[in-house]
């Protein structure tokens, strides 16, 4: 701090009240953490309960401020990065978030939307109370309930379904989980298929690509120790993990490698990309499939791992069955198969150049276990045959065996921690075909778009719809249909969305029940966003700072604003009022673990799944903490911090107790295949049926899709071929993500508004030309 | 201990987080911003990027914002940091032209200036500044440059750097590892009303008022039209695709009416007092010299305050005097002024034939330093490169004389003059009508340098300024006043004195207004 020093003039007219005296308050100054000129990122965890800063609006006055650090994790991506909540001590209130530096996710740094957290804890036009419509739905008329009432209602209504046999009339719909595994958990024990989620109009299409490669249907890149990175769409700005995979694929380019960003836009990815390729939308995989064609004609894939992990006697078998059945043969299948793939073909498909294909054909077979890649939406939703892009993008992979590698790409499971709860309910006998509709036997997550055409066609009906989070009225492609579907009360007899905002689908309730934000809740979270493992914990911020004060919270509605509670909590007391006796067998899954016959709180329920994460009881041991404190204090904790090659783990004794293996090396038991045999060490493989990675894919076959078997390019239903230019028919993209918005629950939120607040349509400077159409002009 | 600050390009990728932290950390209003991403478009398809320059104070080591503060309000810290205290802040919006950098803001509800501060209320305590802790890339890096084992002094040991316009002489330190010449130049693209996901153009800080009106009357306000970028062409092909609102022009009518009302203070006076050490002028002609001296200075005054965004804390330009500041400096020149001119009004009304020839010399002297201090203060405002030409004094010396000419000329009609003043008046009112016609060509063509001063000549002589240069400038305010003067007429002089003071109030709006219109980011 400099002090000011006034000039004689301005003391001597101070003095004679001319004007304020600024100098009369002598400022005792705070101590500093650092040497002079040496800063620190944040204050050390063990002043965190009693911690003074000045309040920067005070400016030279340095007013000082008493906080209570805690942290909570962010909740306005997936991403969960950790976040810092400087409760003020004397008003009680969030004065701003910061990063946490504990979280090995996001380590201490954010993205925009994190510190404008802030905004929408403050947003005033945020929801306060439970309200009730009045009148038709859909009319914009609410009233103010108690939390009491909203709960008895609905509980009678599920009650009165499950007792009557619905049990596919109690849905949740979800947008954004956010938590892991909570709401399954909650579902089993209610006996019902009711998860209904957003995943088909998003991540379901790649994900299918690469589960039928290998199980885990997500890419884990090590972005950080790659030698080259491609990413499908804009990972630096919109990436499913934006800041945590933002951070690593820029660290690993500093570290030298390379980055190709196949992007139909320009987007500030494809900004940073040395290898920008501006694919024609749906081309994606005939780009992949000559890349796959280079690495194979040149001989730059890895045979080592193709020859140990990947299922080429099965693939050679079916794609050709007069050769004999070695390694060479499956080579030479793969030649012929690929060949018409050439870069010149890929070209005039993508409008990527062939030279461009072919450099990064090479850098990727230089990176050879070092490529790291990554596709979640973008191509892979919304295109027909958009699932093959993960499919031929992750052949990548597998050709320089960088599948599980440093610096590769990683199956999405060995990055995500599973937590184990407490008395897991069974899960249920039956499916709901409103969800998972027969005619589409293999879709990868609720086929959600079709709920309300279903509804429409009388498939069925619901009795309570919970939407969380989800906002389909505007977000997914037909918002007219869902608003058809949700005013009619006899397709959906109870509407109640979750939503710490108004939007769109919550006017079509009969409750908006106000949910917290990110530092007003208790989640718990797990992300692959990188090759270790980690945990996070969400909690309600102000409810810890007023427990830490000594003051007995029930239910976290009481220190939030307003009564805006949790999802969780509101499950518990939701499901205890389902079942008051205990006869539907609900309520034994909510007794507490550690108090006999009693309901079960928010506490015991986090208690016990931190009591059983490994690693964490002993790492809370050592500064004498209970897991569960542990947890409330740093907010996150590594599980691992590095998990690499797990499929060459060997199987257990008892594994192999009862276990064959087969003249090709497979391990089988119970007609199953559990392992590998390699080099006469048994491994356990990959999470698909043959325990490695299936090039040829008998589930598809199996269920009728023979022709995509293997990794091929499906010309998507917007190629030229498609088009009719004589109706004028064009390509339009209608998704995009900007680093500072979150689809429609960021709106609110002033500093991202301020930031982003138009939605132009992008065109190229020839189409508008073609049209007469110029900046700035409207467009139907 | 010297703060500084690095952005490496090579990592930024335009996130906005940074802009985002910093309104956290110091509740910034919407609109106006301390920190900001910059977003500029190069080449044609496929062979196209876009590149982000964070934009912030540059914590100078020669700082002009301070140099220029009357008030101390703004002030370099021992440890580098240029920092402000409100407390002080009247509101002169005095550093928004010194900063060539585009750093400061007019707070909308405090109508004080901010800008970055380093986060100097965590430095204090030893933390880093927000942006640098929120930063997913570690882009940002702060630190001590005078510590050799600190990150910022390796990486400028290390790598390539660039700074925002070195010619200014400010000594940035926010340096850029892969700067962009196109981003980091105001003039590299141009400003535009629409960017990719934003509309705010304008109508910010301290122009919010009219924003608001905007949003509650008509979808256009003048006001707020009026304040927009002029377009110039860039020497680049590159596109600039984001940006911060422009804060608009931030120096108005008031201070153009200033140094218009402050020019005939000074003249009124000078003249006939100057001429009375040649000839005989008769003490009521010079009475009526320092009555409206007097009242011009007053209303000078007024506008001065008037302009002030803390119009309630005006006596700060006496009271805590920054000295170095022409603005401080012009603020005791008035007040001196005004009270040698209370005080020869006093002596020449009450008789003190023996006090007016003391206090006649100081009051010339004020009267001068009056009329161009002006120049000294413009100078200061580095930001604006059409006032850093040396002509400008000279310019105000001559406005002040054909204020002093035409205000006597005008009177001409009301007051008895003898012949041989009004003679001695035309004929002096014609040289110096010359002179000025001449030093105009002389500032117009020849001594500006720089690309922002040709865009201003550009605009004053063939852009948007150019029909109030030609006709009232150059037309109404010097030819013909002196082609009036020229065909002898009596009843012209009156004329042509009021054609001067109208040409004079065109050239202070355009002097004022034009080099405003030049972005400074």
């Amino acid at each position: 701090m400099q002090k000011h020093n006034p000039s004689f003039i301005e003391r001597i007219a101070e003095k004679l009240h001319l004007i304020e005296n600024l100098h009369k308050e002598e400022l005792v100054e705070l101590p500093s953490l650092t040497e002079p000129g040496d800063l620190t990122s944040y204050p050390p965890p063990e002043k965190w309960d009693d911690w003074t800063e000045y309040e920067a609006l005070s400016g030279q006055r340095r007013e000082k401020k008493n906080y209570m650090i805690i942290p909570t994790t962010c909740f306005n991506c997936e991403a969960g990065c950790g976040l810092l909540s400087y409760v003020d001590k004397e008003t009680m209130r969030v004065r701003k978030f910061e990063g946490n530096p504990y979280h090995p996710g996001s380590r201490g740094r954010n993205c925009a939307k994190g510190p404008a957290t802030i905004n929408q804890i403050n947003d005033t036009d945020r929801i306060l109370y439970p309200m009730r419509r009045k009148g038709a739905r859909g009319a914009g008329e609410w009233e103010r309930v108690s939390w009491n009432e909203v709960l008895d209602d609905i509980a009678a209504k599920i009650r009165t379904a499950l007792q009557e046999d619905r049990r596919n009339e109690v849905v949740y719909h979800v947008g954004r989980p956010g938590h892991e595994g909570f709401m399954d958990r909650i579902l089993q024990a209610w006996g019902v298929d009711g998860h209904n989620s957003h995943t088909n109009i998003c991540s379901a299409g790649a994900r299918f690509g690469y589960a039928i490669w290998q199980g885990a249907d997500r890419p884990s890149p090590d972005h950080g120790n790659a030698q080259f990175i491609f990413l499908i769409s804009a990972h630096l700005e919109s990436g499913h993990y934006f800041n945590p995979h933002a951070q690593r694929i820029i660290e690993g380019m500093m570290n030298g490698a390379k980055l190709a960003v196949m992007d139909t836009r320009l987007s500030n990815t494809a900004s940073m990309a040395d290898y920008w390729m501006p694919s024609y939308p749906g081309s994606e995989a005939a780009v992949l499939l000559a890349i796959a064609n280079i690495l194979i004609q040149e001989k730059l894939y890895n045979k080592e791992f193709l020859q140990n992990w990947v299922n080429w006697r099965e693939s050679l078998q079916a794609m050709n069955p007069n050769v004999e059945v070695t390694f060479d043969n499956f080579i030479a299948e793969l030649e012929k198969l690929y060949a018409e793939y050439t870069p010149e073909f890929a070209e005039s498909e993508s409008g990527v150049t062939a030279k461009m294909i072919r450099e990064v054909a090479q850098q990727i077979g230089r990176a050879g276990t070092r490529f790291s890649a990554h596709n979640w939406r973008s191509a892979g939703a919304g295109n027909l045959g958009g699932w093959a892009v993960a499919r031929c993008l992750h052949f990548l992979n597998v050709l320089t065996g960088s599948v599980g590698t440093v610096g590769g790409t990683l199956p999405s499971a060995w990055n995500k921690f599973k937590p184990k709860g407490f008395s897991t309910p069974p899960a249920q006998k039956f499916w709901n075909e409103l969800h998972f509709p027969l005619e589409y036997p293999l879709s990868h997550y609720e086929m959600s778009f079709l709920l309300p055409h279903f509804l429409k066609e009388n498939r069925g009906k619901l009795a309570v719809y919970f939407t969380r989070v989800f906002n389909p009225v505007w977000t997914y492609p037909d918002g007219f249909t869902w608003i058809e579907a949700l005013s009619d009360e006899k397709k959906i007899g109870m509407h109640i969305a979750l939503t710490p905002t108004w939007n769109e689908t919550a006017y079509f309730a009969d409750y908006v029940l106000p949910m917290g934000h990110s530092s007003e809740r208790h989640d718990l979270t797990s992300y692959e966003t990188h090759s270790g493992m980690w945990i996070s914990f969400r909690q309600p911020v102000l409810r810890e700072a007023a427990r830490k004060m000594g003051k007995d919270v029930k239910f976290t509605y009481e220190t939030n604003p307003g009564e805006v509670w949790e999802e969780d909590e509101f499950w518990f007391e939701l499901s205890w009022r389902i079942d008051p006796d205990g006869e539907l067998g609900i309520r034994k899954h909510f007794i507490s673990p550690y108090r006999e016959g009693e309901k079960i709180t928010i506490d015991e329920y986090y208690q016990y799944i931190f009591e059983n994460t490994k690693g964490l009881p002993e790492k809370a041991a050592e500064e004498n903490l209970t897991p569960l404190e542990y947890m409330r204090k740093y907010g996150a904790f590594e599980v691992e911090p590095a998990v690499y090659n797990q499929h060459l783990n060997a199987l257990s004794e008892a594994d192999l107790e009862g276990a064959e293996t087969d003249e090709n090396g497979n391990v089988r038991k119970n007609g199953k295949v559990i392992g590998v045999m390699i080099d006469g060490a048994a491994r356990t493989g990959f999470n698909s049926p043959s325990r490695k990675q299936e090039f040829y894919s008998a589930t598809t076959k199996d269920w009728g899709w023979s022709e995509y078997a293997v990794p091929t390019y499906v010309k998507s239903h917007i190629h030229p071929e498609n088009l009719d230019a004589s109706k004028n028919e064009i390509v339009l993209v209608p998704t995009f993500r900007l680093p500072t918005l979150i689809h429609t629950r960021s709106g609110n939120a002033k500093w991202l508004a301020e930031i982003s607040n138009r939605n132009p349509l992008w065109m190229h400077t020839s189409d508008g030309e073609r049209w007469g159409i110029t900046t700035g002009d409207l467009v139907r | 201990m010297n703060y500084g600050f690095i952005i490496d390009n090579r990592k930024c990728i335009g996130c906005h987080a940074c802009t985002v932290a910093c309104k956290a950390e110091h509740e910034v209003p919407v609109g106006v911003n301390r920190t900001w991403v910059k977003y500029i478009e190069k080449g044609t398809f496929p062979d196209t990027r876009r590149l982000f320059s964070v934009m912030r104070c540059n914590h100078c080591a020669d700082a002009p914002c301070v140099e220029i503060c009357p008030v101390t309000a703004l002030f370099t810290r021992n440890d580098g940091i240029v920092d402000f205290d409100s407390r002080r802040c009247i509101g002169c919006k005095a550093c928004t032209q010194a900063c060539p950098y585009d750093a400061l803001y007019m707070h909308p509800d405090e109508h004080t200036a901010a800008k970055c501060n380093y986060c100097s209320h965590r430095t204090d305590i030893g933390l880093e500044p927000a942006c640098v802790n929120v930063c997913p890339e570690h882009a940002i890096i702060s630190g001590d440059m005078d510590n050799p084992l600190t990150e910022i002094s390796q990486l400028l040991a290390r790598e390539v750097v660039q700074v925002r316009k070195p010619e200014k002489g400010t000594k940035p330190k926010l340096f850029y590892i892969d700067g962009d010449n196109a981003s980091l130049d105001p003039t590299g693209t141009n400003p535009e009303t629409d960017y990719m996901w934003s509309s705010q153009s304008s109508g910010v800080g301290h122009f919010a008022k009219y924003a608001e009106n905007r949003i509650v009357n008509s979808p256009l306000k003048e006001e707020v039209k009026k304040q927009n970028f002029v377009q110039i062409e860039p020497r680049k092909k590159a596109r600039r695709v984001y940006d911060a609102p422009n804060k608009g022009v931030l120096w108005g009518w008031e201070v153009s009416a200033y140094i218009w009302t402050k020019a005939i203070a000074a003249g009124a006076f000078l003249i006939p007092v100057l001429g009375g050490y040649f000839m005989e002028i008769p003490a009521p002609l010079k009475q009526l010299g320092a009555v409206i001296a007097f009242v011009f200075l007053a209303i000078t005054g007024v506008l001065l305050i008037m302009d002030l965004g803390r119009p309630d804390r005006f006596l700060n330009v006496l009271f805590r005097p920054q000295f170095k500041s022409w603005l401080s400096r012009g603020a005791y020149i008035i007040t001196i002024y005004g009270g040698l001119l209370t005080l020869w009004l006093l002596a020449s009304f009450l008789n003190f034939g023996n006090l007016l020839k003391y206090i006649e010399p100081l009051g010339i002297i004020f009267a001068l330093l009056s009329a161009v201090y002006t120049a000294f203060l413009f100078a200061q405002a580095k930001g604006r490169d059409f006032w850093q030409s040396p002509m400008l004094g000279l310019h105000m010396l001559i406005h002040s004389l054909m204020a002093g000419f035409a205000i006597f000329l005008t009177a001409s009609l009301f007051v008895q003059m003898s012949v041989s003043f009004l003679m001695a008046l035309t004929f002096f009112t014609i040289i110096t009508l010359i002179f000025h016609l001449i030093s105009l060509a002389i500032e117009l063509t020849t001594t500006h340098t720089t690309d922002d001063a040709h865009a201003t000549v550009k605009m004053i002589t063939g852009g948007e300024f150019s029909r109030q240069f030609w006709l009232g400038m150059i037309l109404a305010g010097n030819t013909l006043p002196l082609l009036l003067l020229l065909a002898g007429q009596i009843w012209a002089f009156a004329l042509a004195g009021a054609l001067i003071l109208t040409g004079l109030y065109f050239a202070e709006h355009i002097w004022v207004k034009a080099p405003q219109r030049i972005p400074l980011s």
